[in-house]
C-alpha cells in the first residue's frame, strides 16, 4: 500500500531519538518523586532544627561522644565530627540519608524501569512501537531526572535555609557544590538499578539485587579504608562522593565526580546492550 | 510483495519446541488466519515476527524488513499494528493518555473514528478498565496510525458478541480497503468468518496453509441426531460420513403409556463431510427426536485431515467428549 515496503535497495529509516517515552514515563514518576521530595525535606528539617539542643546540650564534650560510637560505626557513616553542623549534616544527613537512603530509592527506581513492563506484560506493546530497545532503555533512564531534580533543588534549599533559622548557617555554595557532585552519584545508584532491570524480569527480585548490591558496595566501601582490603573499596559508588570534604573543607572532588559519570554511562551501555540481546518472555 | 515471509522459522525454549521449522507467507491485502488449538506455538511466531524474541533458527521478514535485525524492524514499524493476545497498559494512566503517547510516536490519523467504533472509555484510569475494555482500547492503538499490516494476537478475546461483530464487519471493510492482517485464533468459526486463507498450526508445525474456501468443504459438520428406535450405524453409511458412534437408550418419557411404541431413543453423532441433500434425504426417513448440525469444532478438523500422528488423537476425543456433554439437548438445525 502506497510507499515502497522497504526492498533491499531501500536504506532503512534510521528512527531519530524521541523524548515522547521519556515525558509519559517522567510524568509518571511526578508523584512518586514529589513524596520523596516531601519526605526527604522533612527529614533534613527534622536534622537541622533538633542540632541545636544536641550541641548546646552536649557542649565541648560533643566529640567525646564520637570516641564513644563504635569504630566501625563511624566509618560506615562516615562521622568525622559533631562539633560542628557541617560535619553533623554531613554525617548524619548526607551519608546515612542521602548517600544511602537516597541511593537506595534510585536503585529502587532504576530496578523497576524495565522489569516492570515485562512482569505485567506490557513490554510487548511498547516495543510494538517504532522506537529501538536502545532508546526505550534510554528515555525510561531519563525519567529519573524528574525526581533527580526535585530532590537537588529542594533539599539544599531547606538545608540552606534551615541551618540559618537555627542560627548555626552553613556555606550555601558547599551546600549546593555536593548536591550537584551527588547528580552523578544517585545516576550511577539508578543505573545500576537499570541493569538489574534487564537481568530479572521480576520488579522484586531486581530492585532487591541492585539496593543489595548497593548497599554492600557501601559498607564495603567506607570499611575496608585502612585494611588490606582497600583496594576493593574502589568499585563502591560511595567512595566518590564524600560529603566530609565539601561541607567541611570545602574540596570539591571534581574528578571522583566524572568517574561516577563514567560509571553511569557504562552502566547505561550495559544495558542496552543485554536489553537488545533479550528475549523478552 | 509478501507482507510477511516466514522461512524455516525455529524456536526452541529448550523444555518445549514451540516452532519447528515454519515457512510460509503472507501476501499483501491477504487476511490471513494463523489457526490452532491453545499452545500450538500461534503466539511464539506472532512474538518472534514483532522482534519480542530471536528465532533459534531461521528467520522472517515483515513488510520487507528482517526482524532479527532491529534497526531494519523499527523503520517498519511506524507502519505496522500490533494487537497482543493479553494486552496490557500502564495502570494508573487513562486510556486517553496511553493513546496520546501512542500518537505522538507513531501517529493517529484514524483515531477518531476508531473510538466512535469500539468505544473504549477514555478518561478513567486503565486500572478500572474490565478485560474487554482494555481489549477495545488495544484495537484501537492497533489501528490508529493507519498501519500497512496489522498483526492481532486472538483480537476477539474478551469481546462481547456485538463487539465481535462489530470487529468482523470492520475487518471486512479494512480488507476491502486493502489492508493486509495477520490473526491469530483457535476458533475455526472465527477465522472462516474474516480470513482468505490460513495456516493451521499444531504442536509447533505448520501442517497446512489454505484457501478459508478450500478448508471449509474439507473440515464438515458435525451432525447429532436423536431417532426413535433402534437405529444401527449402518442407517448412516452415506459417502462423507466419518467417526459414526450410534447408542440406543430407553426413552424415559413414553413408559407410563405402557403402549407397545417403541420408546427406545438412538443417539447417533458423526462428521459429515458429504453432499447434504443425501443427508436430508436420510435423516428424512427417520423419525427425528432431535438434531444437531453443526461447524466441525476445530479439534475435529485436525484430528480429520492432520491428526493422525503422535497421540494427539487421543487428546482430540477428550475435546469432543467435554464438549457433548456441555451441550446436550442444544439444537440449531
Amino acid at each position: 500500500m502506497g510507499e515502497s515496503t522497504g526492498g533491499p535497495g531501500t536504506a532503512p529509516t534510521r528512527v531519530i531519538p524521541m523524548l515522547e517515552l521519556a515525558r509519559f514515563e517522567g510524568r509518571q514518576r511526578l508523584r512518586g518523586g514529589a513524596y520523596a521530595t516531601l519526605a526527604l525535606c522533612g527529614f533534613a528539617a527534622l536534622y537541622v532544627v533538633v542540632y541545636p539542643t544536641f550541641a548546646e546540650s552536649m557542649g565541648s564534650d560533643i566529640d567525646q561522644l564520637l570516641e564513644a560510637y563504635p569504630d566501625l560505626l563511624s566509618k560506615a557513616f562516615g562521622v568525622r565530627t559533631l562539633a560542628s553542623m557541617e560535619g553533623y549534616l554531613a554525617s548524619e544527613l548526607y551519608t546515612f540519608g542521602w548517600k544511602l537512603v537516597v541511593g537506595i530509592y534510585f536503585a529502587y527506581a532504576g530496578a523497576s524501569l524495565l522489569a516492570a513492563d515485562v512482569e505485567r506484560g506490557r513490554m510487548d506493546m511498547l516495543l510494538s512501537l517504532p522506537v529501538s530497545r536502545a532508546s526505550v532503555v534510554v528515555q525510561k533512564f531519563a525519567a529519573l531526572l524528574v525526581p533527580l531534580t526535585a530532590l537537588t533543588v529542594a533539599v539544599p534549599l531547606v538545608v540552606v535555609a534551615g541551618t540559618s533559622a537555627v542560627g548555626y548557617p552553613i556555606d550555601a555554595v558547599d551546600v549546593a557544590a555536593f548536591h550537584l557532585l551527588s547528580v552523578p552519584y544517585l545516576l550511577t545508584c539508578g543505573a545500576t538499578g537499570l541493569v538489574a532491570s534487564v537481568l530479572f524480569d521480576r520488579v522484586g527480585l531486581a530492585q532487591r539485587a541492585a539496593a543489595g548490591t548497593l548497599a554492600g558496595l557501601f559498607f564495603a566501601g567506607s570499611l575496608v579504608v585502612g585494611t588490606d582490603l582497600e583496594p576493593l573499596g574502589l568499585v563502591s559508588p560511595a567512595r566518590y562522593l564524600d560529603p566530609n570534604a565539601v561541607l567541611i573543607d570545602g574540596e570539591y572532588a571534581v574528578l571522583d565526580a566524572l568517574v561516577l559519570v563514567g560509571t553511569t554511562a557504562a552502566l547505561l551501555a550495559l544495558a542496552v546492550v543485554l536489553f537488545r540481546r533479550k528475549d523478552i518472555e | 510483495m509478501a507482507v510477511i515471509e516466514v522461512d524455516g522459522l525455529t524456536k526452541d525454549y529448550g523444555d518445549v519446541l514451540a516452532n519447528d521449522d515454519l515457512t510460509f507467507s503472507v501476501a499483501e491485502g491477504e487476511v490471513f488466519g494463523y489457526l490452532g488449538p491453545n499452545g500450538a506455538g500461534k503466539t511464539t511466531t506472532i512474538r518472534t515476527l514483532m522482534g519480542f524474541q530471536s528465532p533459534t533458527a531461521g528467520g522472517a521478514s515483515v513488510l520487507g524488513h528482517d526482524v532479527t535485525d532491529e534497526a531494519d524492524l523499527v523503520a517498519a514499524k511506524r507502519r505496522i499494528g500490533y494487537l497482543p493476545a493479553r494486552p496490557a497498559f500502564d495502570e494508573t494512566v487513562s486510556g486517553r493518555e496511553i493513546l496520546d503517547l501512542h500518537a505522538a510516536i507513531k501517529g493517529d490519523e484514524r483515531r477518531a473514528a476508531l473510538l466512535d467504533l469500539f468505544e473504549p472509555p477514555l478518561d478513567r484510569p486503565v486500572r478500572e478498565y474490565s478485560t474487554g475494555n482494555v481489549q477495545k482500547l488495544g484495537l484501537v492503538q492497533a489501528f490508529m496510525h493507519d498501519p500497512d499490516l496489522v498483526v492481532m494476537d486472538e483480537p476477539t478475546t474478551g469481546l462481547d458478541p456485538l463487539m465481535q461483530r462489530t470487529f468482523n464487519e470492520f475487518l471486512d471493510a479494512e480488507r476491502e480497503r486493502g489492508l493486509s492482517v495477520f490473526l491469530s485464533s483457535h476458533v475455526l468459526s472465527e477465522v472462516r468468518r474474516v480470513c482468505d486463507r490460513v495456516g493451521i498450526l499444531r504442536g509447533g508445525r505448520l501442517v497446512a496453509t489454505e484457501r478459508v474456501t478450500d478448508l471449509l468443504d474439507r473440515t464438515g459438520k458435525f451432525v447429532r441426531a436423536r431417532v426413535v428406535g433402534a437405529v444401527d450405524a449402518d442407517a448412516f453409511a452415506l459417502d462423507g460420513v466419518h467417526d459414526i458412534a450410534c447408542s440406543t437408550t430407553a426413552s424415559g418419557s413414553g413408559d407410563e403409556d405402557g403402549g407397545s411404541r417403541d420408546t427406545r431413543i438412538t443417539e447417533c453423532t458423526f462428521t459429515y463431510t458429504g453432499d447434504v441433500d443425501a443427508l436430508v434425504a436420510r435423516l428424512g426417513e427417520c423419525t427425528l427426536v432431535d438434531l444437531t448440525v453443526e461447524e466441525a469444532p476445530l479439534e475435529e478438523v485436525f484430528m480429520r485431515f492432520y491428526g493422525e500422528v503422535d497421540g494427539e488423537r487421543v487428546d482430540g476425543r477428550k475435546h469432543r467428549r467435554a464438549r457433548d456433554s456441555a451441550d446436550t439437548g442444544d439444537s440449531d438445525a
